[in-house]
């Protein structure tokens, strides 16, 4: 069986947030709504994009990517009540399906990735009169849930997801973590890695090189 | 919850007869503020839920602090109106319809405040043709709806029995059922924040026998505001004796409730992790307003319910008050205390108007203090379905046949 993960080097990435913006263009993502998102990771000072600790000695400085940690124990395909948020049996994607989502947000508060589901509180607006990314990418609608599809759209033409793309450090990995042959298989077998807020338990398909 | 006691206790015409134009006044009044609120809801979901103040970090708010308040107000009515009649017991001078008719109108709330929740209310079908059976979001529904049905049965059964058409062992099999399902009707609600693993506060098997016991309290608070004020109004006459039996339950169910309360605050904190910023949130944290409120209230309502010169009317009415002020304070801990600890909090993010309540001062900025607080369209949608309720409530004074039967 396939199951499709992604594996980010923390030591290569430079923080410069085209992937962020990469997968906004892609997914037509409405203003203010960002489906992945760069934490700056300072020692617990909660700043963005900025040194954290004393200078010069005890300095923290760090990015981490952060998007739908695609898990395969999700905590939010369980709760919701109407199966809008569901895992794709064929390749493990956690899916959005916009149609059915009754917006009770039950998922968001069950996902501990905070933040990573987000919900359209008005009407979508965009600051361009014309819709960007991907053709297929599935129109957004108001009080519905989103989240990062693992760009669905690309990888089932078997093209990478669009973070990846463009990563400037070339620090995104993605392929079938059942395939002990693929790159990012090859990469945790041989680098350390870990994964974000493993006692939760939900399993994450996003692995952080170390 | 203000709202339904004045509209109860509203209707105070000097003669002793209840009923009348203070009666209908009162209706006017719960009719108009009931249609105030479905002209915000609509401006809500015109323009937006933007215009509420929940966000993607902590996405509910005051409705669903509502929908526990009123799940648990319910639960505990039928409890108390119940218990009695399953076990055979010497119940509380004939206010059981009544009980139960407020129990009702408290269903009716509670599935009020989930609608008004949803981001798409004209969806709802939904969950009947793609049910995911393994939500406890989708237990609570059945369950809701399975209670409410059994709420009106119970009801009507009481009603027919009193009529000699319906046999009491008949009665005392409905008001079983209806009791354990009050039970479990309470517990789901708990499993919907209890089984999520993603918020300590909420991850903990006490949460859902704490809950009956929060029904317990302001149900038998609320079950007490109501008969007073019913009986002030003329409309039952109730013996004092019954008041104080139901007193010395109040303050039984409210120790129990802050026993429980005890155990969960020093399971969590004792060992020092995770589970002690929980603590610290409540007692010293933004969320300690509502903490004390609730601690030293129950106190203070325990005390005048179990003291027999402080066990006077007037100062009951305020315990029982003092009780669902406190059980209200606890819903919103739970509630904010569950987004209050945001897991990522410790990296920095950039935050746009759609993270959280309170985006423009960063992450330290939108936890500093309380991470929601209720817009006024919320307050406003929050108190129309209040109106719904009072209107409930009062139309079924007018028209059910709820006064007691005299013996």
């Amino acid at each position: 069986m396939t199951h499709y993960g992604m594996v980010i080097d923390t030591q290569k990435c430079i923080g410069c947030h085209v992937c962020a913006m990469a997968c906004k263009l892609e997914n037509n993502l409405p203003n203010d709504i960002w489906w992945n998102r760069i934490l700056t990771d300072n020692g617990g000072e909660a700043q963005f994009d900025m040194v954290g600790g004393t200078y010069p000695d005890d300095l923290h400085f760090g990015y981490l990517p952060v998007s739908c940690q695609h898990c395969e124990n999700p905590a939010c395909v369980k709760v919701c009540p109407v199966g809008a948020t569901y895992q794709d049996p064929e390749t493990g994607v956690v899916r959005q399906d916009y149609d059915k989502c009754i917006g009770c947000r039950m998922c968001m508060s069950a996902c501990p990735y905070t933040g990573v589901r987000s919900f359209n509180w008005e009407e979508p607006q965009y600051h361009m009169d014309y819709a960007t990314g991907g053709k297929d990418v599935p129109v957004h609608q108001k009080h519905v849930v989103e989240k990062c599809t693992f760009c669905y759209h690309r990888i089932s033409q078997g093209i990478e997801p669009a973070c990846m793309h463009l990563c400037v450090g070339r620090a995104r990995f993605w392929g079938d973590l059942d395939d002990p042959n693929s790159e990012v298989s090859q990469l945790l077998a041989t680098r350390e890695y870990k994964t974000l807020l493993p006692e939760r338990d939900t399993k994450p398909s996003v692995y952080y090189l170390v | 919850m203000s709202e339904n006691i004045q509209a109860a206790s509203s209707p105070k015409a000097p003669a002793a007869k209840f009923g009348g134009t203070g009666l209908t006044v009162a209706i006017v009044a719960a009719a108009v503020v009931t249609v105030i609120g479905l002209v915000l809801w609509g401006i809500q979901l015109s323009g937006g839920m933007i215009q509420t103040n929940m966000r993607n970090m902590d996405s509910w708010g005051l409705y669903i602090t509502m929908f526990m308040f009123f799940v648990g107000l319910s639960a505990g009515g039928l409890i108390i109106s119940s218990i009695p009649k399953a076990f055979g017991m010497k119940g509380f001078g004939g206010i059981s319809k009544v009980a139960v008719w407020t129990s009702i109108c408290c269903t009716c709330l509670a599935i009020g405040y989930v609608v008004v929740d949803l981001g798409g209310p004209f969806r709802v079908w939904e969950l009947f043709v793609y049910s995911n059976l393994g939500s406890p979001l989708m237990w609570d529904i059945i369950v809701l709806f399975v209670y409410l049905i059994l709420s009106i049965v119970y009801l009507w059964a009481q009603v027919r029995h009193e009529a000699g058409r319906v046999s009491a062992t008949a009665l005392r099999v409905v008001s079983f059922i209806a009791l354990v399902c009050a039970v479990l009707v309470h517990s789901v609600t708990a499993w919907i924040f209890s089984l999520q693993q993603a918020h300590d506060m909420w991850h903990t098997a006490l949460m859902a026998p704490w809950f009956v016991s929060s029904a317990l309290v302001c149900g038998t608070g609320l079950v007490l505001v109501v008969v007073i004020a019913l009986r002030a109004a003329g409309y039952l006459k109730l013996e004092q004796a019954n008041i104080v039996k139901m007193a010395k339950m109040l303050g039984a169910f409210v120790c129990v409730d802050l026993y429980f309360f005890a155990c969960d605050l020093l399971t969590e904190g004792f060992p020092g992790g995770e589970g002690a910023n929980v603590v610290a949130m409540l007692t010293s944290g933004p969320l300690a307003p509502f903490f004390w409120i609730e601690v030293i209230g129950c106190i203070i309502a325990a005390v005048i319910c179990f003291v027999p010169s402080l066990r006077k009317t007037p100062a009951l009415v305020v315990a029982a008050l003092l009780a669902i002020v406190g059980i209200f304070c606890k819903r919103f801990q739970i509630l904010d205390g569950g987004f209050q600890i945001n897991n990522l909090a410790d990296y920095g993010m950039a935050l746009t108007p759609t993270s959280v309540t309170n985006w423009t001062d960063g992450m330290a900025g939108a936890y500093a203090g309380l991470v929601y607080t209720p817009s006024m369209l919320e307050l406003g949608i929050t108190v129309g379905v209040l109106g719904l309720g009072a209107l409930l409530l009062l139309l079924g004074l007018k028209f059910l046949p709820l006064k007691p039967v005299e013996d």
